[in-house]
């Protein structure tokens, strides 16, 4: 049976340091049993979120909480939440396995869990290795390890796929995926949202310390556009069908180039459909998916430009 | 208990704590084979003047133990300032976020190893000096006074490991910590018993000789001195003072 998922709750969460407000009236919930992604550009309070939530930082006001309790509350802290903050954090002189072994010691954990956390992740042959040598990756990979030895119920991971090569992205969403299938909660902050759309249900936006939208991907993918290039000489006899056919609402065309058409609101079949029976000749029809990095930059993008770095 | 475990385990997988016991070792032997040849008597020949059949000197050349306690007040040092150094201190406190605890957990682990390195540097100290008395003409060395200065080296030097730890907590900074003790201990305190004589006494290094039972043979000697349970308590009292400080403020900033 794996460990009960726990609701993390930010409530009204303002950080300061010195005059600067890394975070801003923050409130938010994360459920259990999804992948929730937590996104900003850098620099947008994400980490110092994620510091409050795990008691490593104090928030000005506001509470940051797990399960309801404050992380330096928590009897066992290890067995209920997991997480990875920055790849640096290892003596370069230790190695993986000795690395992991001080926290299962700390946490009163077999010492055995070492070794199946190093398992896990795929470190077993590094696990005699000193950690100075490792790559990014590795040092990604490990900071997870530590992050499961109390095989805790929640997850919460920053920047994970930082250093990691494609197979290693694509086995950490599925290693995440399979965790929150069990029950457990999960929160994956990232600047970059293209790298974690295809493995968080919820997204939490912010930028600026400040919530700019908190919700199913779905609801996300909605607000967004739905965008398919399309190329044909005879530009201006689609364009007039497709507006046409925009009267039923939510259509979009935008004109590229003398040839080239970029249509939202419509699938590549729908506009197909539309062109053969228009008798369009068509030299492309490509659904270049949902922008949602797009939306994304425009979501977070508000106010004055640059923002904090 | 698993906190002092963990702790161990810090510092026995890396190289300071192997470096720091051969620093040391090669101190003690230092010191007295610095004080056995180094005499009036091995510098003028002539002289019918011999420090070694001097009974104090012997017990002088045996607390050449205490003179590598520099060594142990660094090793607390970096017990504590390494975990800021390498911010290993993130995981230390997600494991343990009730942070005093981390504190108290190296100060018992630090006073284990200064213990344990006490009574290296003594037998160390010990055996070179019988080896370097063999071929000289010497008073007797006293077992009693033997056994006095193993424990006091040994209680020095646990209690002033744990003084490392607090000023670690309390200076995050290793250099800065490092250097900062090393000041302390070798010009400002120095410079402080030079000029205001009773304040030497109180003062970590007063203290340390007092528990140490022995006037510093590298100098501050004849300065006045606090009964061996006053510098227990004195320098003990700087260790939980400093701790406490580091408690109410460095130890409680934000881990960013």
């Amino acid at each position: 049976m794996s460990p009960r998922g726990e609701v993390l709750t930010v409530t009204s969460l303002t950080k300061r340091f010195g005059k600067v407000s890394a975070v801003l009236d923050l409130s938010f919930a994360v459920q259990p049993g999804r992948v929730t992604g937590f996104l900003g550009p850098n620099g947008s309070g994400k980490t110092t979120t994620l510091r409050c939530l795990l008691g490593l930082v104090q928030p000005t006001s506001g509470t940051a909480q797990v399960g309801g309790h404050d992380y330096r509350e928590l009897p066992h802290p290890a067995a209920v939440v997991g997480a990875t903050l920055e790849a640096s954090g290892f003596h370069p002189g230790r190695t993986a396995r000795g690395h992991l072994r001080v926290i299962t010691d700390a946490a009163a954990l077999p010492q055995a869990r070492a070794d199946e956390v190093l398992e896990l992740v795929g470190l077993t042959e590094a696990a005699g290795r000193k950690v100075g040598g490792f790559s990014l990756g590795m040092r990604q990979r490990l900071a997870l390890a530590a992050a499961l030895v109390g095989d805790p119920g929640v997850l919460i991971l920053d920047e994970p796929a930082n250093g990691l090569d494609p197979e290693g992205i694509a086995w950490l969403r599925s290693f995440l995926r399979a965790r929150a299938e069990e029950g457990r909660t999960v929160l994956v902050s990232s600047h970059v949202l293209s790298e974690v759309q295809q493995t968080v249900d919820d997204v939490i936006i912010i930028s600026k310390g400040r919530l700019v939208q908190a919700g199913s991907l779905e609801e996300l993918t909605g607000a967004g556009l739905t965008q398919v290039r399309v190329r044909t000489p005879q530009l201006e006899v689609l364009r007039a069908a497709l507006l046409a056919e925009a009267g039923s609402g939510g259509v979009h065309v935008e004109v590229v180039s003398p040839v080239e058409l970029m249509v939202s609101g419509l699938e590549a079949a729908e506009i197909g459909h539309l062109a053969l029976r228009q008798q369009v000749e068509l030299h492309e029809l490509t659904p270049v998916g949902t922008d949602l990095e797009a939306l994304f930059l425009e979501l977070t993008a508000d106010g004055n430009p640059g923002g904090a770095a | 208990m698993s906190m002092v475990r963990s702790e161990f385990r810090k510092v026995t997988t890396t190289k300071v704590l192997l470096w720091l016991t051969i620093a040391t070792i090669a101190f003690s032997a230092l010191n007295v084979v610095l004080l056995v040849f180094l005499t009036p008597r091995a510098m003028d020949i002539d002289s019918d003047l011999n420090l070694l059949l001097d009974p104090a000197y012997v017990t002088n050349i045996l607390g050449a133990a205490g003179s590598s306690s520099i060594f142990i007040l660094i090793l607390g040092i970096i017990g504590m300032t390494s975990e800021y150094r390498h911010m290993t201190i993130t995981s230390t406190f997600l494991v343990t976020p009730k942070r005093p605890r981390v504190l108290i957990a190296k100060g018992i682990t630090y006073a284990l190893l200064g213990a344990a390195l006490g009574l290296i540097a003594f037998i160390t100290s010990f055996a070179v000096t019988l080896i370097a008395l063999m071929t000289e003409d010497h008073a007797p060395v006293d077992a009693i006074i033997a056994l006095q200065i193993l424990g006091g080296v040994v209680l020095a030097f646990a209690i002033y490991a744990f003084v490392g730890v607090s000023v670690g907590a309390l200076i995050r900074n290793q250099v800065a910590a490092i250097v900062g003790a090393l000041v302390w201990v070798l010009i400002v305190e120095a410079l402080l018993t030079v000029f205001v004589d009773w304040i030497g006494k109180w003062l970590p290094g007063g203290a340390l000789n007092a528990v140490l039972q022995t006037t510093n043979v590298t100098g501050r000697g004849g300065a006045d001195i606090l009964p061996t349970a006053t510098g227990v308590v004195v320098l003990l009292g700087y260790a939980v003072i400093f701790g406490i400080l580091a408690s109410l403020t460095t130890l409680r900033r934000d881990i960013t």
